[in-house]
């Protein structure tokens, strides 16, 4: 670190250094202080089975916030979680009730998720079409193909896969729901594996400088393929889950997941623009955003109400983060 | 009887035939022109399909295009200068319901007056989402995502469940009769010509262009870029306040889903890239995304012409879109390497 201190280093200044090099601290407060004016309101978020319908209700959103974390690390966006997530319970649900084996209904239905990122990742990384517009694209493309297919080759009953109910639903001990394994498996493999693996530190290079990637010699396209390959692959696992929780499919039932798991992620810490950022803070994201739904409940308030306060919250935490790191999410010159 | 030198010499030194002003429009309205082919190709694909095309289906198609146009002109005007609305389709929602509350039960002089102040308070809304981002340094998507949530909030206080009206004669005027494609044509051509063009040849529409193709630069030319910005947005919530208004002149009613913003968001995201324009700012004009604002809400109709699915439309859509931008792409990267 740097040899010269300060003449008279105030403790303010230390502690606002501290904050704006770990935002993770200043979340977390906002969780815990959120967390207990929604407990005041809402007592049944103090017992086990509160905090189990809370981690219940923020592991599909906490996964489909680590899509769009990893497609933002590398400046880029994906829109079409929603309908993948779907589109890939549809499948399985609809496999298994015509007596496919439940593990070939999952493994087709995983491979449909696949499927849809290698073409996203083909259109970003090789035609280098906009991210926005592509997965814009083909949330449209797959929204008309869902609702003819359930017309057609998708039609007939669907009964949930047993496992994915006992995943999406069950109770594994305590407080903790089953659906918690799937979210710390992700969590440590995204986290661990971009601090420290190849393709992570890549992903953040590419996020950064495409062009310096470029004439270093990484094959940004590769990079970006492999991205949104697990992006529609992790939004696949949050459509089986979701579907698991709730116990139902529907061609639009994700669908408000969408916004939330881009804001979830702005208020982790992750840059829209790439290069800056990580899983841990999305996940405090989630959480928050979790237990802020929980509060807007508990208020009883209308329908109206809660969604302009949701909004407001959602700015000012990304207001807040911004002001406290002191790095901006925009090239400014003003 | 020449030899290769000698013709090879001429090539060289030959001097560039001064172009025709029709070959130089093409050249620099490229994408335009291609819009306008499609767009053309599409109406007569749609009037192939119809035996009997009148003026009742030249007002479906002009009419039911209005709103999507206006709100491509709002996205246009905010991507040029250099950010995005993710809100433009829940503003139209707020006021397509503000709207279609007062408007309720009154004459043709209040409606007039009553649109006016819509359109007056969706551009002070706008103009807030503007200040916000310029000041807080929060990326525009994150501002105008949240702004999006809170105004279909807003909607939903204005107007609790579908309803409200228009005056008939309003509606006339703005929409135009069941068989009268007049009003719907001469709004959408006029504002594009009386608002647009001035617009973009004044101080702050260079400013817009210039602040949105290279923010860094017009700051050190002594553009007011923090202004540009917010005027940019100001600009857009005036063509989606107007998208808001149509809405209530074409349907006579307010509807306050949310799902309905959300859907015009994505659809003038789409426009305004089919129309031309650049995501990264500083390329385009708005008469590219208006008509590919039609092109776009002519599918539906023509895919239920065809006699297939009108649900494919929507694959359709987005298979167009990814299309046009992956063709567009690769032709930009040709000219530019020759």
């Amino acid at each position: 670190m740097t040899a010269v201190a300060a003449p008279r280093p105030s403790t303010r200044r230390d502690l606002r250094t501290l904050l704006a090099e770990n935002p993770i601290i200043v979340l977390t407060a906002v969780l815990v202080v959120l967390y207990v004016a929604t407990g005041l309101k809402d007592h049944s978020l103090f017992t086990s089975n509160g905090v189990r319908s809370i981690l219940l209700l923020a592991c599909p959103l906490a996964i489909f916030a680590a899509s769009q974390t990893l497609c933002m690390l590398t400046g880029g966006i994906d829109l079409s979680i929603a309908m993948t997530a779907n589109l890939v319970a549809y499948v399985a649900a609809n496999q298994y009730s015509r007596g496919t084996a439940a593990i070939l209904a999952l493994g087709l239905a995983l491979l449909v998720g696949i499927a849809v990122g290698i073409v996203n990742g083909i259109g970003i990384g090789v035609f280098k079409v906009n991210p926005l517009i592509m997965t814009l694209g083909m949330a449209s493309v797959l929204l008309g193909l869902v609702t003819v297919w359930l017309k057609t080759i998708l039609k007939g009953s669907t009964n949930l896969i047993p496992f994915v109910k006992t995943v999406g639903s069950g109770t594994l001990v305590g407080p903790l729901p089953t659906n918690i394994i799937v979210w710390a498996v992700v969590a440590t493999v995204l986290v661990l594996g971009l601090r420290s693996s190849g393709i992570g530190r890549m992903v953040y290079a590419v996020g950064d400088n495409r062009i310096a990637c470029r004439l270093a010699g990484v094959r940004v396209w590769q990079v970006l393929l492999v991205v949104y390959i697990v992006a529609s692959l992790l939004a696949a696992v949050a459509g089986l889950l979701f579907s698991g929780t709730t116990g139902s499919v529907g061609p639009d039932q994700t669908n408000s997941y969408l916004l939330p798991s881009v804001a979830a992620a702005v208020i982790g810490g992750t840059s829209i623009l790439g290069g800056s950022g990580g899983y841990s803070g999305t996940i405090v994201g989630a959480l928050i955003l979790t237990v802020l739904n929980r509060l807007l409940l508990a208020l009883d308030t209308s329908e109206a109400f809660k969604q302009i306060l949701y909004g407001l919250i959602v700015l000012a935490l990304a207001w807040l983060y911004v002001r406290l790191t002191g790095h901006k999410g925009t090239a400014d010159a003003r | 009887m020449t030899s290769p030198t000698a013709s090879v010499h001429r090539v060289a030194t030959s001097i560039p035939e001064p172009t025709g002003g029709l070959q130089r429009f093409l050249h620099r309205q490229a994408w335009t022109t291609g819009v306008a082919v499609l767009m053309v190709l599409l109406v007569l694909w749609r009037t192939s399909q119809v035996p009997h095309f009148g003026d009742f289906e030249i007002r479906t198609i002009t009419a039911g295009a209005m709103s999507l146009a206006f709100l491509a002109m709002a996205q246009a005007l905010v991507v040029i200068s250099g950010g995005i609305d993710l809100s433009v389709g829940a503003m139209l929602v707020f006021t397509n319901c503000l709207s279609a509350l007062w408007m309720d039960g009154k004459g043709l002089g209040e409606c007039i007056g009553i649109a006016v102040a819509v359109v007056a308070i969706a551009i002070a809304m706008s103009s807030l989402i503007g200040v916000i981002i310029t000041v807080s340094g929060v990326p525009d998507i994150i501002v105008t995502l949240a702004a999006s949530f809170t105004i279909s909030g807003l909607a939903l206080v204005v107007l609790k469940s579908p309803g409200g009206g228009a005056s008939l004669d309003f509606q006339k005027l703005v929409a135009g009769g069941l068989n009268d494609y007049w009003p719907s044509l001469l709004w959408t051509v006029g504002t594009l010509a009386l608002v647009w063009l001035p617009l973009r040849r004044t101080r702050l529409g260079l400013a817009i262009y210039a602040v949105g193709s290279n923010r860094g630069a017009s700051f050190l030319a002594g553009v007011n870029v923090a202004r540009t910005r917010v005027l940019a947005y100001s600009l857009g919530g005036l063509f989606a306040g107007l998208a808001g208004i149509i809405t209530t002149a074409y349907t006579g009613g307010g509807e306050p889903r949310a799902s309905i913003g959300a859907n015009a968001t994505l659809n003038s995201v789409a426009a305004v890239v089919l129309g031309g324009v650049a995501l990264t700012g500083g390329v385009g004009g708005l008469a590219g995304p208006v008509m590919a604002a039609v092109c776009l809400s002519l599918i539906p109709a023509i895919m239920l012409g065809r006699g297939w699915d009108p649900s494919y439309a929507e694959t359709w859509r987005g298979v167009i879109i990814i299309a046009v931008v992956l063709v567009g792409g690769l032709v930009q990267t040709r000219r530019r390497a020759t």
